[in-house]
């Protein structure tokens, strides 16, 4: 019977295919063992040998979880150094800076950029993981800027005045709650404010409620988005928004409030950063997990070595946040064991 | 030239393939079940320790609403509070809320145009034209979410609210605009009517709707000058005393209207293109008209797929995310005004799990909201299940009476 044929021929056809199979399954394994083997022991005799020089061990992937307002920052750090070392990859997770103390907890990573310091639970956890507290870098610093629709002829803004917009139940002592631009003495805009803002993973989220909001609580109002641009262009689109977002996020369509009570307001500036006077500063973090004595991989130590050199200064520069002066560099870089700067090497 | 082999043989290996067979199917059904169980359990077992701790926020503090410092009673959704001491402000309320409401203006929108939809071109449409169309809806549901999240939140959005007027005077001049071509196809004369077939409206419908629109963007600032001063959102806020936000529900009820239009075309078309032939050939000879067999005949037949294709429409607007995440702004407000905004369990989930320790009372909450969208969507589904097979019961027992 033809049919019966086929059928046989079919199953004949299967099994030998199987059989092929598990061959090929066999044989991968079998060298893979091998190779494995003898990669095992060409590491242990290299590892006998003296270390080479210290730039061939800047290698392979750097990873990095934290902050999304530094991603940029530590995308193009991470450019720089790939120009200098071809063999380094960055891989970089921006979801937030509540994310980079879990990372370095779970031991994923060994840098965590974050926009503003680790909370008491946050290095406790650390601690009581590792028996020694994570190690904080600063790399620049950044401020958080109040925005608001360009049309908008606000000047400026008191920290209290801000807590009674955003807030719901005014920490800061406010009488009343603000929720009309009419409220702050203009006639422009008319109508109610609209309030734009960060979720709750963010830094910036976390630190204006800190400053603005002397640790109250936003209001349900607050339109929340998961990235500081998509805050400032919803406010550059709407006549009656108002919101919070990092230096470098600003665009043309939004301009900025000075923060302050009316004559002595402090619009943010390179200046008035570094001199402290703007309240709403903070300073760009990275946090390494640096045992107390030891160093970091060659990789990691490269990245921050940049991060911490005029060059590295360049770039955060370039992206609009205020670099640190020469004596605030040297004493981190005395803190990862890294070479100190000359004066020559100024930065602006 | 392999050998013949006995008949009993490969009848014994038929018999084996389709006992494995019959045995990897079950298994996968039983798994499938089993998955279903465990995660319902995994959530009940997440959520207990909410109700049973003493310092989470009590049973009354999830639904009822409370006061804030200016003594308005709310129902808030402030996850902050959790952490910060004194009364815990965490209220479902407004999560659900704003889920069903997201939910209702999608279906506003996708229901009549996805059941005309499927009526046009189950009945009217020319074959060719319906085996062009259906692909290009199914590629529509095979869009990601995201990407029609993205378009809402950034690019609809912000210009519906510029625009309000001519967005409102858009939505109500569509209907018009078919409403008064089909008039005035009644007027023209038998040689044009005939090259307008009905069976190609949908193609030649187009500039008209066209038209419809640009007369609409042109006509809106005349009358939005003439009755409300020029500014119609600003009128609401004054006179309504109704807040106009970029995102709001309107908007987010567009984007997943689209996003939830497709499944239920193709589930009605289905279910209308299933009546059997006979039974539409029988009113016609009886000299029913089409609509007349559309609504006495093929509808009553079809009731019972269509429903079940609304009920799963509205149990993926129900658990859709991406598009609340970016459309909505995630104001957790309980107000039934369409162009406020507002926050569903999904997107809350989204947004706020990757901060929740694990454990705390945030989390165990962010729990009880997935609970609940898995209750919901548990029980609009055996709904649809129950309802479609007692219509189609009834449907059968008719048939055999007659």
């Amino acid at each position: 019977m033809p049919m019966q044929q086929e059928g046989a021929a079919v199953v004949r056809g299967w099994g030998r295919c199987l059989l092929l199979q598990c061959r090929v399954a066999f044989h991968g394994m079998f060298v893979r063992r091998f190779s494995r083997l003898m990669q095992g022991l060409v590491l242990g005799l290299l590892g006998f040998l003296p270390p080479v020089s210290h730039a061939h061990d800047v290698l392979g992937n750097l990873n990095a979880v934290g902050s999304d307002t530094m991603a940029e920052l530590m995308l193009r750090w991470g450019e720089r150094l790939e120009q200098s070392h071809p063999g380094v990859r960055l891989q970089l997770q921006a979801s937030g800076s509540a994310s980079a103390p879990a990372a370095l907890i779970a031991g994923t990573t060994l840098l965590g950029p974050m926009s503003r310091q680790m909370l008491p639970r946050e290095r406790a956890s650390f601690t009581e993981r590792y028996g020694y507290p994570p190690t904080a870098i600063t790399a620049g610093k950044d401020a958080l800027l109040v925005v608001v629709n360009r049309h908008n002829p606000i000047e400026s803004l008191s920290l209290r005045q801000l807590d009674a917009i955003f807030s719901d139940n005014r920490q800061c002592g406010g009488e009343e709650a603000i929720e009309q631009w009419q409220q702050l003495g203009q006639d422009e805009p008319p109508g109610r404010i609209h309030l734009y803002g960060r979720n709750r993973v963010s830094g910036t989220h976390a630190m204006f409620r800190r400053i603005a909001l002397c640790g109250g609580y936003f209001r349900n109002k607050v339109n929340v988005f998961p990235g500081s641009a998509a805050v400032v262009s919803a406010v550059g689109s709407d006549p009656l928004g108002i919101g919070y977002a990092g230096l470098n996020h600003l665009t043309a369509d939004v301009h900025v409030v000075a923060i302050g009570e009316p004559g002595q307001a402090v619009v943010p500036s390179r200046q008035t950063l570094r001199n402290n006077q703007y309240p709403m500063a903070r300073h760009l973090l990275i946090y390494a997990n640096l045992p107390p004595g030891g160093s970091l991989p060659p990789t990691e130590q490269a990245f921050l070595d940049l991060v911490l050199s005029p060059s590295g200064q360049e770039i955060v520069e370039e992206l609009g946040f205020v670099t640190l002066s020469i004596p605030q560099l040297n004493l981190q870089r005395r803190q990862l064991g890294l070479p100190e700067l000359g004066s020559k090497d100024d930065v602006r | 030239m392999p050998e013949p082999v006995p008949f009993s043989s490969l009848h014994r290996h038929r018999q084996r393939r389709d006992r494995l067979a019959t045995a990897l199917i079950t298994a996968g059904g039983v798994g499938v079940l089993l998955a279903v169980l465990a995660i319902g359990i995994f959530l009940v077992t997440g959520v207990l320790p909410l109700f049973l701790s003493d310092n989470g926020p009590s049973l009354t503090a999830l639904w009822q609403p409370q006061a804030n410092v200016d003594g308005v009673v709310e129902y808030r959704w402030l996850p902050e509070s959790l952490k910060g001491g004194g009364i815990p402000q965490v209220n479902l309320l407004p999560l659900v809320w704003g889920t069903l409401e997201a939910a209702l203006w999608a279906l506003v929108l996708a229901i009549p145009l996805a059941l005309g939809a499927a009526a046009h071109s189950s009945l009217f449409m020319s074959p060719r034209l319906r085996h062009r169309i259906r692909p290009t809806l199914e590629l529509m549901e095979a869009m990601p979410s995201v990407v029609l999240g993205f378009i809402a939140g950034l690019v609809l959005g912000p210009w519906v609210e510029r625009h309000l007027a001519e967005t409102f005077t858009v939505i109500a001049a569509l209907p018009l605009g078919i409403l008064l071509v089909a008039g005035l196809r009644r007027c023209l004369p038998g040689a044009i009517r005939h090259w307008l077939s009905l069976r190609w409206a949908a193609l030649w419908l187009i500039p008209c709707l066209a038209g419809s629109v640009i007369v609409a963007l042109w006509g809106a600032s005349y009358w939005e000058n003439l009755w409300f001063d020029g500014d119609l959102r600003a009128w609401i806020e004054i006179h309504l005393g109704l807040d106009v936000q970029a995102r709001n529900a309107l908007i987010l009820g567009l984007a997943m209207g689209f996003a939830v239009m497709p499944g239920i075309y193709a589930l009605a078309e289905d279910a209308l293109s299933d009546v059997p032939k006979e039974l539409c050939e029988g009113a016609q000879a009886m000299g029913a008209t089409r609509w007349q067999t559309l609504t006495k005949v093929m509808l009553p037949v079809a009731l019972p797929g269509i429903f079940s294709a609304v009920m799963i429409g509205a149990g993926r607007a129900v658990g859709e995310t991406m598009i609340v995440l970016m459309a909505s702004g995630n104001t957790a407000l309980m107000s039934a005004n369409p162009l406020d905004g507002l926050r569903s369990l999904a997107s809350s989930i989204a947004i706020e799990l990757p901060e929740a320790v694990m454990g705390s009372s945030h989390y165990r909450l962010l729990l009880l909201a997935a609970l609940a969208l898995f209750i919901f969507t548990f029980v609009v589904n055996t709904l649809a299940e129950v309802v479609r097979s007692r219509l189609r019961q009834r449907l059968v027992r008719q048939r055999s009476m007659r």
